[in-house]
Formats: structure tokens, C-alpha cells, sequence
């Protein structure tokens, strides 16, 4: 366990700037009171199981899934910074193993996508207050979502970094997927509204699975389909762990 | 006591033999080079050593571990620096020495001791606070190289580690490495240049494609070889016909590298020389320059090298 925890402390100072802490909380934050806000005006509520929501409070819940997704970035930059400037190597070669570091990089973005979530949370619940529904279920199922997005986005941002040695490759491609993952998906806007294309889209990305489960944590509407959408989250969750770590575990020296 | 016992080593990528059944010990308290042109293996040995990469074939025992059963065990007891330079872009140079000395468990207090004085050994303390993506290739090396202090170790690998230093750095770490030796530790250095090998190591291992040529003290070595002479002689003109003549001379090794460039080694030098000049004025052909010298470590090892790159 301690190389886990000593190798996430030195994750943590190599990745926690002024620039990652706008970008991580501040930008979040700003966006939920001004768009909040400012779209109150064209969308007045969102349809949400058997209420209707503000839509500040939508937005609110909705960045907090997209914070944890874009936490995960943080893993594919350690990972490949570590290659490109030969730290990679220089761990491996010290007390450590391949699953400590994975699991310290897993950590690592745990970490930083519940604190940060946290924090949104917390600063954001002026917005939440009026919809908000505590029970049994609410911490379990945010922590669930917390952890399993991390996995599975922090996964996909490690395959990105181990398979790309170019600068310009890694950063355009990482930032291509996550855009695509945050703009098409239920974060920011309803499924509702939308075309159906659109609408089918939005159900083939992992985003919106993560976001559905913490609104039905926040707001208490636990549905079926929020059942199914856990599922269909663990599981992919799971093959690409497995794909990422065996991708860590082939990289050659 | 072997600090490192290794038995028909290989490592073969593809066709490739990077490791080619190497077979060695190396005692405790030494310091062992090991001395080999670029692409002879050097690298890939040390990964083998250090457990980062697994071999193809053969046994390896360090500091009494099987290292390919146990390669945590034994990678908890060494440091490695390697080749390609190593380290965190954004980190100030005292910091990265500090947080190393964290991953490798090191008290804080002792840490922080630790960096204070490497800081100073290493002269590094003008730019302690510069990031380290804003030093030069030479600080950087020397920041990485004092890294590895940070933690307690019994056996040390460096992969070229005076790489990029400029002359008075490298004998500052030459010397300093000489002084830990001292206190117990071990080494496993690897070079190109040959003064450096001679000037720190107890013990060389001259390695050409992946095999080992010889393993012997720097005296040892120089004695072997040491009644050998290298003539070299410049002709006037170019000679194409040179080598057909010379070619019956016994007891002696010839390289025409041009028409005009002759290079003799032999055991038997002034015998061999009389003959030479004695064909050279039958012929008519004027020499330009003379000159006869012991040959020196570094021919021997390049005369090695050559004759193991004839054989193949
Ligand atoms: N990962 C690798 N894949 C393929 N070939 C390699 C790899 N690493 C080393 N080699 C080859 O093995 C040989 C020895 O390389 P290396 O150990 O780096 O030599 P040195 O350190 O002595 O310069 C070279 O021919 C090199 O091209
Ligand atoms: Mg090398």
C-alpha cells in the first residue's frame, strides 16, 4: 500500500498548478453561475423523471460529472510525461511495480475528481438547494460515479497516452476525444430537446451514463434505467481498464 | 563476495542479439566497468541488471537474489541512472531531489539533510530553485546523477552517467564517485571513453555486439597487450600496390587505411619495422612520417573491437 500512496503524493505535486486548479474548479464554478444563469432564460426547466428541474441545478450536477471525466486527463499527461521525460523508466527501476503504478495513477485522479466535484458541489449549492433530494443512496452513487468515471475515462486518456509518442498527436487526440465526450453527452443540455441522431449519440458516450447516475443521486430519481446505465458503466469501465493495463504493461523500455 | 553473478546472459530483439550469452561476476566494493562502443550492448545490459527488461536467456544473481524470480527485492537495494535523461519538467531542482528522496521512503528529515549536502557536492546550489526543464543538458545530468543519492543503496548502475559534462564536471563526479566506493558502495559504470574506465574502474569488461572481449584490471589489460607496438607510417605518395608487398611480413598485423597510411601492431616491433623499411626503399617508395608507440588502452580496445567486427 505505501508505494501507492508515496507514488500518488508525487503524482499530485507534479500535477496540482495555478493553471490545472482555473482550469479544474475555478472555470467550473464561474460557468455554473454565468451559463446557470444566463440560459435560465431560453430553458426554464428540465424535465427530470417525475420533476422538473432548474436549470442552473442541471448544469450544476452536470459539471460535476464532467469535472470528474476531465480529472482522468491528468493520468494520460502524468503517463506520458513520464515517457517522454524518462521517468517512467526511473520509477520501474525503483521500489515500484507496474500495477503500484497504475493503481497510484487510478488513485491519483480518484482524488482529484472527488475533491474537485466536492468542492463544485459545495460552492455550487445555492443552485442544487431547491431540487436537491438527499437519501441513502446519494453518497454511494456519486462515489460510485466518481470512481468509475475515473477508471474508465482515466483509462481511456492512458491507451491515448501509451500509444502516442508526439506531442501534437497526444495533446490534439486527448483533447479531441474529451471534447467530443463532454459537448455531445447530457452534461451541459438535455437529451430531451434534442434530434433523435443527436439523441442516440449522446447514449453511445459514457459521459452521459456518468452524469444520469449522479443527477439520480443528487435529485433521488433512481430509475431503471439508471440501474442499466451503473451496468453498462462498470462493465465498460472494466474492459478498458483491462486494455490500459495491458498496454502499460507491454510498453517497452 | 559477487555482487553480481551473471551466467550466459542474452537478450535478442528479433534478429538482433543486444545481449549475446555474457557470463560475469562482479565483486563488492569495486568499481566495474564496462567499456564498449555505441550499439555493443551496454545499455541493454545494464536494463537486464536493473530488472527492467527480462532476458532471453540465462541466470542473474544480484547482491544474492535471483533477480528475474525477485526483481522488486533487488530493485529495493539499488540505483540506477540511466542513459536518457530523467526528470520532472516542472519541479524545482531541490524539490525533485526532495520528493525522490520521498518515493524512496527516505525520512524527512534525513531528506532534507541529504539534499543540502548533494546540492553542494553536486554544485547545484546557484540554481537549486530553477525548474528543471530550464536547465542545460549538463545540469540536468548532474541534478539526475545526485538524485540517486538521495537514497541508501549497496550496489549503484550508471548508464554513461558523465554523458554531457563538460570536463571539469566529469572528473568533480569521477572523484566523487571514487570517495562512496570508498564507504562501501558498489558500481556498475558504463562508458565509451576509455580514460574514464581506466581513471575509476578495478575492473573492465570490453563489450562489442552484445559479446564480452575481455574482462581484466586496467594494469592487467595494458600488460597483455603492453609489449605490443603500434608503427604508423605515412607515405609520400599513394601506394596501391602497398599492401601486396607488405603482405608476407610475419608476426605482425597491417592496416591500410588508404594508400598512403600504414598501421602496424606487433609484439615484435623493431623486427618487423626493419623489414618494412627494408621493402619500402627495394621499391623506392619514400616515407613521409615514422612513428612507434606502445599501444595504449584505448587501441587495445579499439584493435578489439575491429578484430571481433572481422570475425563476424
Ligand atoms: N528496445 C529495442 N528494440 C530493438 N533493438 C534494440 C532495443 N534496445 C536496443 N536495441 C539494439 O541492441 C543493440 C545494443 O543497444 P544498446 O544496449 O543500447 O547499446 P549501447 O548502450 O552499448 O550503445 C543495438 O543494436 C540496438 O539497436
Ligand atoms: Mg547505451
Amino acid at each position: 500500500m505505501f508505494p501507492i500512496i508515496r507514488l500518488v503524493n508525487r503524482n499530485l505535486t507534479i500535477s496540482i498548478n495555478p493553471a490545472f486548479l482555473l482550469w479544474q474548479i475555478i472555470f467550473p464554478v464561474i460557468y455554473i453561475f454565468i451559463a446557470g444563469f444566463a440560459y435560465s432564460s431560453l430553458i426554464q426547466e428540465v424535465p427530470f423523471g417525475t420533476k422538473g428541474l432548474a436549470y442552473p441545478a442541471f448544469l450544476a450536477s452536470g459539471m460535476i460529472g464532467f469535472n470528474i471525466m476531465n480529472s482522468t486527463l491528468v493520468s494520460g499527461i502524468i503517463i506520458w510525461n513520464d515517457r517522454k521525460y524518462g521517468m517512467f523508466e526511473q520509477i520501474m527501476s525503483g521500489p515500484f511495480t507496474r500495477p503500484h503504478y497504475i493503481l497510484s495513477n487510478i488513485c491519483t485522479i480518484g482524488i482529484i475528481g472527488l475533491v474537485s466535484a466536492a468542492l463544485i458541489a459545495v460552492i455550487g449549492y445555492p443552485v442544487f438547494f431547491d431540487s436537491i433530494e438527499f437519501s441513502l443512496v446519494t453518497i454511494p452513487l456519486i462515489v460510485f460515479a466518481a470512481v468509475t468515471g475515473s477508471v474508465l475515462f482515466g483509462s481511456i486518456a492512458s491507451i491515448i497516452a501509451t500509444k502516442l509518442r508526439s506531442s501534437e498527436g497526444f495533446n490534439v487526440i486527448l483533447n479531441t476525444a474529451f471534447l467530443f465526450f463532454a459537448f455531445v453527452s447530457t452534461a451541459f443540455y438535455p437529451a430531451a430537446g434534442a434530434p433523435e441522431p443527436l439523441k442516440t449519440a449522446f447514449y453511445l458516450n459514457p459521459l452521459t451514463y456518468l452524469v444520469d447516475i449522479i443527477r439520480a443521486g443528487i435529485f433521488g430519481e433512481v430509475s431503471e434505467l439508471v440501474i442499466l446505465e451503473m451496468g453498462i458503466l462498470a462493465i465498460i469501465a472494466t474492459i478498458l481498464f483491462i486494455i490500459a493495463t495491458k498496454l502499460l504493461t507491454k510498453l517497452d523500455f | 563476495m559477487s555482487c553480481i553473478k551473471v551466467d550466459s546472459l542474452s537478450k535478442s530483439y528479433g534478429s538482433i542479439k543486444a545481449v549475446d550469452e555474457i557470463t560475469m561476476s562482479v565483486k563488492s566494493g569495486k568499481v566495474f566497468g564496462f567499456l564498449g562502443p555505441n550499439g555493443a550492448g551496454k545499455s541493454t545490459t545494464i536494463k537486464l541488471l536493473t530488472t527492467l527488461i527480462h532476458p532471453s536467456e540465462g541466470s542473474l544473481t544480484i547482491l544474492g537474489i535471483d533477480a528475474i524470480k525477485n526483481p522488486l527485492k533487488v530493485r529495493h537495494k539499488i540505483g540506477v541512472v540511466l542513459q536518457q535523461p530523467s526528470y520532472e519538467p516542472t519541479l524545482s531542482v531541490e524539490k525533485s531531489l526532495e520528493k525522490y528522496g520521498m518515493m524512496w521512503n527516505v525520512p524527512k528529515k534525513e531528506r532534507k539533510s541529504r539534499m543540502e549536502k548533494l546540492l553542494v557536492d553536486f554544485d547545484l546550489t546557484e540554481f537549486r530553485k530553477k525548474r528543471n526543464e530550464d536547465l542545460s543538458i549538463g545540469q540536468r545530468r548532474r541534478v539526475q546523477v545526485a538524485r540517486e543519492f538521495m537514497h541508501d543503496m549497496d550496489l549503484l548502475f550508471l548508464d554513461e552517467p558523465t554523458a554531457g559534462l563538460d570536463p571539469s564536471a566529469r572528473r568533480k563526479l569521477l572523484d566523487y564517485l571514487k570517495d562512496r566506493v570508498k564507504t562501501g558502495l558498489t558500481i556498475f559504470f558504463t562508458t565509451h571513453i576509455l580514460t574514464e574506465a581506466e581513471y575509476l574502474c578495478d575492473e573492465i569488461a570490453i563489450i562489442d555486439k552484445g559479446k564480452i572481449l575481455a574482462i581484466d584490471t586496467p594494469d592487467a589489460l595494458k600488460n597483455r597487450f603492453g609489449k605490443e607496438k603500434t608503427i604508423k607510417i605515412h607515405l609520400l605518395e599513394n601506394q596501391q600496390e602497398i599492401s601486396s608487398l607488405l603482405s608476407g611480413i610475419p608476426d605482425c598485423k597491417i592496416d591500410f587505411n588508404t594508400g598512403t597510411n600504414i598501421i602496424i601492431h606487433s609484439e615484435k616491433s623493431e623486427l618487423v619495422l626493419m623489414k618494412v623499411l627494408r621493402i619500402l626503399s627495394d621499391n623506392g617508395i619514400k616515407i613521409d612520417d615514422l612513428s612507434a608507440v606502445p599501444t595504449n588502452l584505448e587501441e587495445i580496445f579499439l584493435k578489439m573491437v575491429e578484430e571481433n567486427v572481422s570475425n563476424h
